[in-house]
């Protein structure tokens, strides 16, 4: 029998041979080692977590002691269990990925520094959610922010990138500090460093001091999670990272700042009161809506999907601050839903968000370029590619049957769900996030319309994208991993509901599986299992226990139950409407091909552009034109400085030339960073008058302190 | 917002009681040379200023392609009050077999060059006197959409280009339709160095609508003769 420690202990042992035997093999068989070592790695961890998540062995396990600090520990939970079960599930397509994308930097940069970075952060990542202290889960959060660090600015050569990283840095540090005094906190009132320590030692603190603890981790680790107004770092970290640090920074890393918030607010520290849900549920809404705003005008690609990245943060952010609201106001079950719709998102948005960021680095691996304006017109020469693309794009878009429909909907129908909260104030709160949401999932698919489109669809608008190269199957099959697992998650919530849902028992004391997931499988018109008797008919006359008979689980129905006047709140079921779209376009396709194809002829012709004497791809749609609605409309929030420079002829009634130039500020730095800076210049101007150089001067500040000294001295005394 | 319900209501319907009646209003048409037999027919033709009248024998022919009803001939031969112009080309006459737009015509419009004109009375098949969507004809933006090629117009060198990946953009089946007596004939800006014929340049047209511009009636019958709804007024 193989337990999950010594799978984890595996998993060490292979990232070690790993970095070990890296440099000495000969740099161009370098990719080839990352991929393999990377892609088994995370195989051996997905069995380990799975071990953990589906079958529930847990585990506990000491490490060494530090003088003084006490012992050091590993314990995985289902929660920690789930993070390192997403992690292996992007690193696996990534590591692929990678064998076919860093040859790019080959004679540049050096390839062994780069896995050997790689395969460290793979390591600290997956040990962040299995600490079981507070001193281990600190060393290697460093490991991860210092590995991930390097990564993001492996091509440092390039100011920008250096600035990126630095900023980057800069950020992860401060939220690191703010981490650390809340975990000390905690620390110091459970009386141990050891998680299990402060669990038991903890009851009976200040409200004002939870309130401590909840805003510093929340500060903390909402800087690695993306959110508003801390995320000014990741649309910057970006476009400079390496494609596949991309996805990963996107796909695993901001999850982490997810695990840091749930760790300590729902397990070390359970949040009690309506008010810190509360401020994580707007703060959330507000990080959706600014993200996605930013992602709709934005045309580099990946500077786009970064945009995006914090939207879909926010989006979790918020359903797990509708979870903590309800838990707190006594509803667990609808917290229990509110959970599971959150990290039901995140475990989404990690899947997609890698695949597009991954198609993203293709286009721009087999063009050089990432500008949106410039592309166009690929669909042609690099199929796969766009396929994929088009899956992410629709994913995230919360089109059925793929998968961030099924979260989406369920984050919008647990806030909506705030009907039975008994604060008007809450409502209210609940109301105004519910209208961010909504606006922002429809924003995301005007953003990813112009994504796929500008980038697959129409004419190649410059040489850059009229020769792009055919991308290799190396670059291909993890972006074909990654779509039919979006496609999978999408049409099976009935099954990935409870997997959740026991992850998150222990803290919500409440079942969303019985909530959610009817068991009409099990249920025939004797044996009801619970359903009340003319729901079993009703459903079973729709044809909802159709399956029982060849598949697992509880049925393909997700639903929520309510009391007697209103017996269904809600109801979807993607994997039938997923069987109904595919007999419906195979219907339609037939019967196309049938009744028309075969009867009529297919004339291809230029497409229509007006009349013009020749069409050239400048002519077209571009990416700026298809957002300038969206800009214009909330001119008010990207408040842009507007340059305007003319020529004018000599008698000024004619121009012959404008000139206009648009600069956005990121609206975090204009909020909050830039009066920031400006108060510390100031302060730091006030301090220079001291300064002023006179000998005299200094000798009385001299003379000053001494006294003071001296007075301090004989009142201490 | 109520006023406007109630003014709407008391005007009640405007619409223009064609093609279930004939329409007398006033000014419905500017009217046309009929032709028929005239004292001294060749000295009447010599005054028509675009030579659309012909003397034959004893009477007089009126050639509708470039007649632009100017009042020149209007006190010595005959005229007539009537708007049922639109024709049928002989040539198109005899390719013609089905009729597949008789509920829903999707036009597109090409000035191919026009004064003006033409494109003000198509204009005017859109407002509430008119209004040609009661009987399912629609103006599209866009070939990929349009069943009929409205073209006003000599056609000039310029716009040949635009009129000949306009119809090929368009899907079959597909009708031309020559609107006014530039885009018949080449009317009186035609055959120059700057302008063709008229629509047939490009290729062979569906129904001609002639007049200098034709009213707006005789463009609907034009459209209901496109569709199949109305028959062709025969001259005698």
């Amino acid at each position: 029998m193989i337990t999950p420690l010594d799978l984890i202990t595996a998993f060490l042992g292979i990232i070690a041979i790993g970095i070990a035997v890296v440099p000495f093999i000969p740099e161009r068989r370098v990719p080839q080692a990352l991929a393999a070592f990377g892609s088994l790695a995370a195989i051996v961890i997905m069995w380990a977590s799975g071990e953990t998540l589906f079958a529930g062995h847990t585990f506990h396990a000491w490490l060494w002691t530090v003088p003084g600090l006490g012992r050091m520990s590993l314990a995985m939970d289902r929660i920690g269990a789930l993070f390192v079960f997403i992690t292996g599930l992007i690193y696996l397509p990534v590591s692929i990925f990678s064998a076919g994308y860093i040859p790019r930097y080959t004679g540049r940069y050096s390839l062994k520094a780069f896995s050997a970075w790689y395969l460290a952060l793979f390591a600290s990542i997956v040990f962040i959610p299995v600490c079981g202290d507070i001193l281990s889960l600190l060393v290697v959060w460093e490991v991860m922010s210092i590995t991930s660090y390097l990564l993001v600015v492996y091509e440092h050569r390039e100011e920008r990138n250096a600035r990126a990283g630095w900023l980057m840095l800069v950020m992860s540090e401060a939220g690191t500090l703010a981490m650390v005094i809340a975990l000390l906190i905690l620390a110091a009132h459970g009386g141990s460093l050891d998680f299990a320590g402060i669990r038991t030692g903890i009851a009976g603190l200040r409200s004002g001091t939870r309130w401590a603890v909840f805003l510093l981790s929340f500060f903390g680790f909402g800087v690695k999670a993306g959110l508003f107004p801390l995320n000014i770092w990741l649309p910057r970290a970006h476009p400079v990272a390496p494609g596949n640090i991309s996805a990963l920074l996107s796909g695993v890393i901001l999850n982490l700042g997810i695990y840091g918030i749930v760790r300590v607010n729902m397990d070390l520290l359970p949040i009690t009161s309506v008010g810190p849900g509360l401020v994580v549920l707007i703060v959330g809404a507000i990080t959706a809506l600014v993200g996605i705003l930013y992602a709709t005008v934005e045309n580099d690609l990946k500077t786009m999907l970064a945009h995006s990245s914090i939207e879909n943060m926010g989006i979790v952010t918020t359903a797990l601050g509708a979870g903590l609201v309800f838990l707190a106001a006594g509803h667990a079950t609808l917290a229990a839903i509110a959970f599971v719709a959150a990290f039901y998102h995140m475990i989404n948005h990690s899947v997609y968000k890698g695949l597009l960021f991954l198609g993203a680095s293709t286009v721009d691996m087999m063009t050089g370029t990432r500008s949106m304006d410039r592309l166009g017109g690929l669909i042609h020469r690099m199929p796969w590619t766009a396929l994929a693309f088009l899956v992410g794009a629709m994913s995230i878009s919360a089109l059925p049957p793929f998968n961030g429909f099924a979260s989406e909907w369920l984050t919008l129908q647990s806030i909506l769900r705030s009907v039975e909260l008994s604060s008007i104030g809450v409502k209210v709160a609940f109301a105004l996030a519910g209208a961010m949401l909504a606006l922002t999932a429809a924003l995301a698919v005007t953003a990813f319309v112009k994504a796929f489109a500008m980038t697959f669809l129409g004419h190649a608008r410059s040489e850059l994208a009229n020769n792009a190269k055919r991308a290799t199957k190396t670059l291909i099959v993890p972006m074909l991993i990654l779509a039919s697992l979006c496609l999978t998650l999408g049409v099976t919530p009935t099954y990935v509901i409870p997997t959740l849902d026991r992850a998150f028992a222990t803290y919500t004391h409440a079942s969303a599986t019985d909530a959610l997931v009817p068991p009409f499988f099990l249920a025939t018109k004797t044996n009801l299992h619970g359903l009340p008797a003319d729901f079993v008919h009703d459903f079973s006359d729709l044809g909802a226990q159709s399956g029982k008979n060849f598949l697992p689980g509880r049925g393909l129905v997700v639903m929520h139950r309510g009391g007697e006047a209103n017996p269904v709140v809600y109801a979807m079921s993607p994997a039938y409407t997923f069987i109904v779209l595919l007999l419906l376009l195979g219907l339609a396709t037939g019967g196309v091909w049938l009744f028309a194809a075969r009867r009529r002829r297919v004339v291809r012709r230029a497409e229509w552009d007006g009349g013009v004497r020749r069409l050239t791809p400048s002519m077209t749609y571009t990416a700026s034109g298809f957002s300038q609605p969206v800009r214009v409309i909330f001119q008010s929030v990207f408040h842009p400085a507007v340059e305007e420079e003319s020529r004018r002829a000599t008698a000024g009634h004619f121009r012959l030339a404008i000139r206009r130039v648009h600069r956005d500020v990121y609206l975090p730095e204009r909020l909050v960073f830039h009066p920031l800076t400006r108060l510390a210049q100031w302060i730091a101007a006030c301090c220079a008058r001291m300064q002023n150089g006179k000998l005299n001067t200094y000798a009385g500040y001299v003379f000053i302190v001494l006294i003071i000294v001296i007075i301090v001295g004989i009142v201490i005394w | 917002m109520s006023q406007w319900v109630f003014a709407g209501l008391k005007a009640g319907i405007v619409t223009t009681p064609y093609p279930r009646r004939e329409d007398h209003a006033h000014g419905i048409t500017p009217g046309r040379p009929r032709g028929g037999v005239v004292a001294s027919p060749e000295e009447i033709a010599s005054h028509c200023p675009v030579g659309a009248l012909a003397a034959t024998g004893e009477g007089i022919t009126v050639d509708r392609g470039r007649c632009i009803h100017c009042p020149a001939c209007r006190a010595d031969i005959p005229w007539e009050e009537t708007y049922e112009w639109a024709t049928v080309p002989p040539e198109a006459k005899e390719a013609e077999v089905e009729r597949p737009f008789r509920r829903s015509l999707h036009v597109l419009v090409v000035d191919a060059g026009d004064c003006g004109a033409c494109l003000s009375e198509v204009g005017q098949l859109n407002n509430p006197y008119y209004n040609m969507h009661r009987l399912g004809f629609f103006i599209t933006p866009t070939p990929r959409k349009a069943d009929l090629l409205l073209l006003v117009g000599p056609m000039t060198e310029h716009m040949k280009l635009a009129v000949e990946k306009a119809y090929a953009a368009m899907p079959t089946p597909k009708r031309v339709m020559a609107v006014g007596t530039c885009a018949a004939s080449g009317g009186i800006f035609g055959s120059s160095f700057v302008a063709g014929h008229g629509a047939n340049e490009v290729g062979s047209v569906d129904v001609v609508v002639p007049g200098c511009p034709p009213p707006p009636l005789a463009i609907l019958h034009g459209l209901l003769l496109v569709a199949g709804r109305a028959q062709e007024v025969v001259e005698r």
